[in-house]
C-alpha cells in the first residue's frame, strides 16, 4: 500500500480532533491542540526562540531557564508576565514563526511522520490554524515568490549583490538593505534569515524581490569564476507576461531545409 | 495588555466602525477580521495599496527614513484607516479600519486607533 500523503496525515489528525505533536521526517514538528494548528517547527526556519532571541529582548541564557522553569505549555505566559513581550507580540510571534516552518515543512509530498498524542510545545498555545487555511495560505505564498521572480534558481544559492546597479537610484525596503549588508556572497537566503533573526519566508520573498529590481546577481553569473568570459547580456529577467512576440528559435538551416523539403513534396 | 483579537474588538467598538481587519503586510495575509466579507482579498487589496503608498511617498519625499503613522483614504461612504505596526522581527502588521462617513469623527477615530495599536505592541 502506497504511504499516505502528507496533506492526508494532516487532515486526518484534524478530523479526529487530535490533541499532539507530528513529527515530520527528521525536518520538523506540527503542534495539534483538538483538531487545530497551535504551531509548526522546521529546521530550515527560525523558531519563535530564535526570533524573540534576536530582538536583543532576552539573551538566550534567559530563553532556556524560561523553559526549564515554565510548566508544561506555560512558556509564553511566563514571557510576558516577564515583561520580555507583550501578549499581542506574542500571538504575532508564533503566528509568523508558524506560517514560515509551514511553508517549508508542508510542501506537498509524501514523507514518514510519527505522531506523539498529548505532546505540547513549551510555549503553550496562543494562535490557531485549521489545516485547510494554513495549506492554502502556504500555496498563496508560493505564488506570491512566483509572481515577485518566476525563478527558484536564486533560493538556494549564496545572494550576491551587483558592485554597480544598473539605474542611477534603488528604493529599498528595510529588510532588503539589511539583506545587502549582509550579504557576503557565501550566505544563502536561509542563512541570512538565521543570520538577522528574520522569517526564512520574507527573506526568500526579499531576496526575488532585488533580483527583479536587478539589484543582486542571478543567472548563473554568481557561480561562475572570475575571469569567464562574459556573457554577451545579462540574461533578461524572465518577468511574467513581459507580454512581448513570442520567442523564435528558429536557425536559418533549419528554414533552409524546409523550405526545400516543401518544394520536393510540391513537385511529387 | 491586549491581544490581537481584543485589537480587531477595541476598533470595532471605535463609533462608526463598519469593518477591521489586520494584515500580514510582508505577506498580505489576513491574520484576523471582523465585519469584513472577504478578509483574503481585502487583505490582498489593502496591502498592496499600502505598498504603493510608500514607495509613492518614498519617492515624493526628500526625508530618508520617514514612517508613516497612517494612511487616511475617504471615498463617498466611507473612511478607510490604516495604520502600521512594527513587530519586533517582522512586518509591519496592518491594522485596517473602514469607518461610517456619516457617523464617525475621523480625529477622534485617529487617536482612539493610535492607543489600541500601542496597547497591542506594549509590554
Amino acid at each position: 500500500m502506497a504511504a499516505p500523503t502528507l496533506d492526508t496525515v494532516l487532515t486526518g489528525l484534524a478530523q479526529d480532533e487530535a490533541t499532539g505533536s507530528l513529527r515530520v521526517g527528521k525536518e520538523g514538528t506540527v503542534y495539534y491542540a483538538r483538531g487545530r494548528v497551535a504551531y509548526v517547527e522546521c529546521a530550515a526556519t527560525p523558531g519563535v526562540e530564535e526570533l524573540i532571541g534576536a530582538s536583543g529582548r532576552i539573551s538566550a541564557n534567559g530563553m532556556r531557564r524560561a523553559r526549564q522553569e515554565a510548566g508544561p505549555g506555560g512558556g509564553g505566559a511566563l514571557l510576558v508576565d516577564r515583561g520580555v513581550l507583550s501578549r499581542g507580540e506574542l500571538e504575532f510571534c508564533v503566528l509568523s514563526a508558524t506560517l514560515d516552518a509551514a511553508f517549508f515543512l508542508l510542501a506537498p509530498r509524501t514523507i514518514r511522520t510519527r505522531f506523539k498524542e498529548g505532546d505540547a510545545h513549551w510555549l503553550g498555545v496562543h494562535w490557531f490554524f485549521d489545516v485547510a487555511g494554513l495549506l492554502r495560505e502556504c500555496a498563496r505564498r508560493r505564488a506570491r515568490l512566483e509572481r515577485a521572480w518566476p525563478s527558484a534558481e536564486l533560493d538556494a544559492r549564496p545572494v550576491t549583490p551587483l558592485r554597480r546597479i544598473p539605474g542611477t537610484h534603488a528604493l529599498l525596503t528595510r529588510l532588503q538593505w539589511e539583506l545587502l549588508l549582509a550579504a557576503d556572497s557565501t550566505a544563502t537566503p536561509a542563512d541570512l534569515a538565521r543570520r538577522l533573526g528574520r522569517p526564512a519566508y520574507s527573506t526568500l520573498l526579499a531576496v526575488r524581490e532585488l533580483a527583479a529590481a536587478g539589484l543582486v546577481a542571478a543567472g548563473g553569473m554568481a557561480a561562475l569564476p572570475k575571469r569567464a568570459p562574459k556573457p554577451a547580456a545579462p540574461p533578461a529577467p524572465q518577468r511574467a507576461g513581459s507580454g512581448g512576440l513570442p520567442q523564435v528559435n528558429g536557425d536559418a538551416a533549419d528554414v533552409n531545409l524546409l523550405l526545400r523539403l516543401r518544394d520536393a513534396l510540391e513537385a511529387l | 495588555m491586549i491581544g490581537i483579537e481584543d485589537c480587531l474588538s477595541e476598533a470595532m467598538s471605535i463609533p462608526g466602525a463598519l469593518g477591521a481587519i489586520l494584515v500580514d503586510h510582508t505577506s498580505g495575509m489576513a491574520v484576523a477580521g471582523k465585519g469584513v466579507p472577504d478578509p483574503g482579498r481585502a487583505a490582498a487589496g489593502l496591502s498592496e495599496a499600502y505598498r504603493a503608498t510608500l514607495d509613492g511617498i518614498a519617492m515624493a519625499s526628500q526625508e530618508t527614513g520617514f514612517r508613516i503613522e497612517d494612511v487616511i483614504v475617504t471615498t463617498g461612504t466611507s473612511y478607510h484607516l490604516v495604520r502600521p505596526m512594527e513587530m519586533m522581527f517582522d512586518g509591519p502588521l496592518l491594522l485596517c479600519l473602514r469607518l461610517d462617513v456619516e457617523r464617525s469623527n475621523l480625529a477622534l477615530a485617529r487617536r482612539r486607533l493610535r492607543t489600541i495599536t500601542d496597547e497591542l505592541v506594549a509590554s
